[in-house]
């Protein structure tokens, strides 16, 4: 997949499983520098819900951790079609937040 | 680097510490079997609508040209054109180099003519 | 010294602003209709307001950024899009509503129809956002604000007993008009904690470059300030009590209200109303409009700052100016201020929780306050304020239609 991507576009978007089942939505993108230039290597879903996820849940105000979620790795997300991310792998391979 | 958390919506100042905007966009460029790399931040109220939804962005697209303020806009800075990340975003160029200030410019032209105008 | 002096100077100039066209209507019609017993909504919509913007001083002297800002950027744009297009709303019709107070203090010191007013008025409050700089605003505001004292004068001269006093701060449910009893007590909160209050606090203490060191000066200024403010809004609602209550007036006209002041200034009593009504809702006119550019520029990432240049600034100085012309073209439609008040003041509490909320995180959040985050005491006040915001924020319009 070649493309230009606008990543704050991204931001919020579902995220389906490989057999296209909801899975959550993407929350942060984190970045890493190599060499001259910085990548993404893990896309951040959350699974909680709209609350959480702008961290205004109840949670929060108890002051434990935030909801639910996945971190995904670049490897494991496919963005061909930019609207509707995909998973590549199976949630079993993700690692927890 | 946590670019939601870090970048994006974050305060750019120039390489002399002027006010460029905020960040109301990132552009990365995928290639396959590599992860997306981080191209250019990108700063203007079209980019800022087009978060919020298309039709707002085109729309705002369609006002800057109607008031012929729409070269180069919204701004595309190079990634590599961006010096720290604290705080706030400090760039490599400065603001002439780009067209983040074209509605201020405009603006001033008028601001500029008002008596007891400093 | 000079900090005291600076101190001093903050806490008295908060009476400028705060006393304005929403506290003088509320005021007068509580204690006109319920004699003393909504002291008690005066005194909590302080609190919540002075707590609100210790932090929002907080928040901007430690993050260096003002509330605005702050949500931008933690929070992102679709979630400060609303908060912030439902304040530029509400500022709009509060900025119409003030300029209207002001007419019609000009009114009633000339007897010339109000309506002449608005467009002079608007004017010479564009020209002080023009010509002006932060701390002669703020400090001009202030010093002339003084004026409102009248309203704690006057009460102090009505002897009002210690009983009917302290029975005030004690809620109570009153025997008759329920609805409009609540009514009133949720209009008082709302036109106390004005969301544009807090901004502005944030930007002003970005304006005078608060840093960590000076968070005493800003609980200080916050609380007392606020505090002493509240007086005179207190001094209001007793003087209607004493006065306007055995009438049983039911405040629907300013010149109504200017009526309170016969019994302690004779023939003074409507010059001075007038002038209280006149210099406060000119003062929060000026800092409406002021903070509709402060907003705009902060979300939206431009130059800002009213001791800037203004050729510096135009977008800013492009934003006060027609949130102003705005205002006027509005007011010029005719409209009776008192009932532009009482809608902005009941939009207020419908907007209030997500304009608190914010607060929740960010001043538990060590990227905004560092090591002052909140403790227990003030993250359970904010819960309390949020979630008292919500439950108003549901019975407001009922209650508008119904006790409004």
């Amino acid at each position: 997949m070649n493309a230009t991507i606008r990543l704050d576009r991204l931001l919020g978007r579902e995220v389906h499983t490989a057999n296209n089942r909801r899975f959550g939505r993407l929350e942060e993108f984190r970045a890493e520098r190599r060499g001259d230039a910085w990548f993404i290597i893990e896309y951040v879903v959350g699974t909680a819900g709209l609350l959480e996820r702008l961290g205004l849940g109840a949670r929060l105000i108890l002051g434990l951790e935030r909801g639910g979620g996945y971190v995904v790795r670049w490897d494991q997300l496919d963005l061909s079609n930019p609207d509707r991310p995909r998973l590549t792998c199976s949630v079993d391979d993700l690692r927890r937040k | 680097m946590d670019i939601v958390r870090d970048v994006l919506d974050t305060r750019v100042v120039d390489r002399n510490g002027r006010e460029m905007g905020r960040v109301d966009g990132i552009v990365v460029d995928c290639q396959p079997n590599q992860p997306c790399r981080l191209a250019a931040i990108v700063i203007g109220p079209a980019a800022l609508g087009d978060r919020l939804h298309p039709a707002l962005g085109q729309f705002v697209r369609r006002l800057e040209k109607r008031f012929g303020l729409d070269q180069n806009r919204p701004a595309q800075i190079e990634f590599a054109d961006v010096d720290e990340i604290e705080t706030k975003i400090r760039l490599r160029l400065t603001i002439s180099d780009t067209a983040v200030d074209a509605v201020e410019k405009r603006l001033r032209a008028w601001v500029g003519r008002l008596p007891g105008a400093r | 010294m000079r900090k005291l002096f600076n101190l001093t100077l903050g806490v008295v100039t908060s009476i400028g602003g705060f006393v304005e066209v929403g506290s003088i209507s509320t005021s007068a019609q509580a204690g006109a209709e319920f004699g003393f017993s909504l002291l008690w909504a005066v005194a909590v919509a302080t609190l919540f307001l002075a707590a609100l913007a210790e932090m929002a001083g907080r928040l901007a002297a430690v993050s260096k950024r003002s509330m605005a800002a702050a949500v931008r950027e933690r929070f992102g744009i679709h979630f400060q899009i609303i908060p912030l297009s439902a304040e530029l709303v509400i500022d709009t019709l509060l900025l119409t509503a003030e300029l209207g107070g002001v007419a019609i203090a000009i009114k009633m010191l000339t007897g010339i129809g109000f309506q002449w007013w608005i467009l002079p008025v608007g004017l010479v409050a564009w020209l002080v956002l023009w010509l002006g700089n932060f701390s002669v605003i703020e400090d001009g505001i202030g010093l002339l604000g003084m004026v409102t004292l009248s309203f704690v004068v006057a009460a102090w001269r009505l002897h009002p007993t210690a009983g009917q006093v302290v029975g005030g701060f004690v809620p109570t449910v009153p025997h008759h008009d329920i609805t409009r009893y609540a009514f009133m007590t949720v209009s008082i909160i709302g036109a106390t904690v004005s969301p544009y209050l807090l901004n502005f606090y944030s930007s002003g203490a970005i304006e005078e470059k608060w840093t960590e060191q000076d968070l005493w000066i800003n609980r200080l200024t916050a609380w007392f300030g606020m505090g002493f403010g509240s007086t005179v809004a207190m001094g209001c609602l007793v003087t209607a009590a004493i006065v306007l209550g055995p009438q049983h007036v039911k405040v629907e006209t300013y010149e109504q209200a200017a009526q309170m002041f016969v019994p302690v200034y004779g023939r003074w009593a409507v010059t001075l109303f007038a002038l209280s009504l006149g210099i406060g809702c000119f003062g929060a006119a000026v800092e409406i409009a002021l903070n509709a550019g402060y907003v705009l520029g902060q979300s939206l990432g431009w130059t800002w700052g009213i001791d800037k240049k203004r050729r510096d600034t135009s977008r800013f100085v492009a934003a006060f100016s027609l949130v102003l012309l705005l205002a006027v073209a509005i007011a010029s439609i005719g409209f009776d201020p008192l009932r532009v008040t009482l809608i902005s003041v009941a939009l207020t509490v419908v907007i209030m929780p997500l304009v608190v909320l914010p607060f929740l995180v960010l001043m538990n959040d060590e990227q905004y306050v560092g090591r002052h985050t909140s403790g227990p005491i003030g993250n359970g006040l904010l819960a309390t304020i949020t979630i008292l915001g919500a439950l108003m924020a549901m019975v407001v319009i009922p209650l508008e239609i119904l006790g409004g």
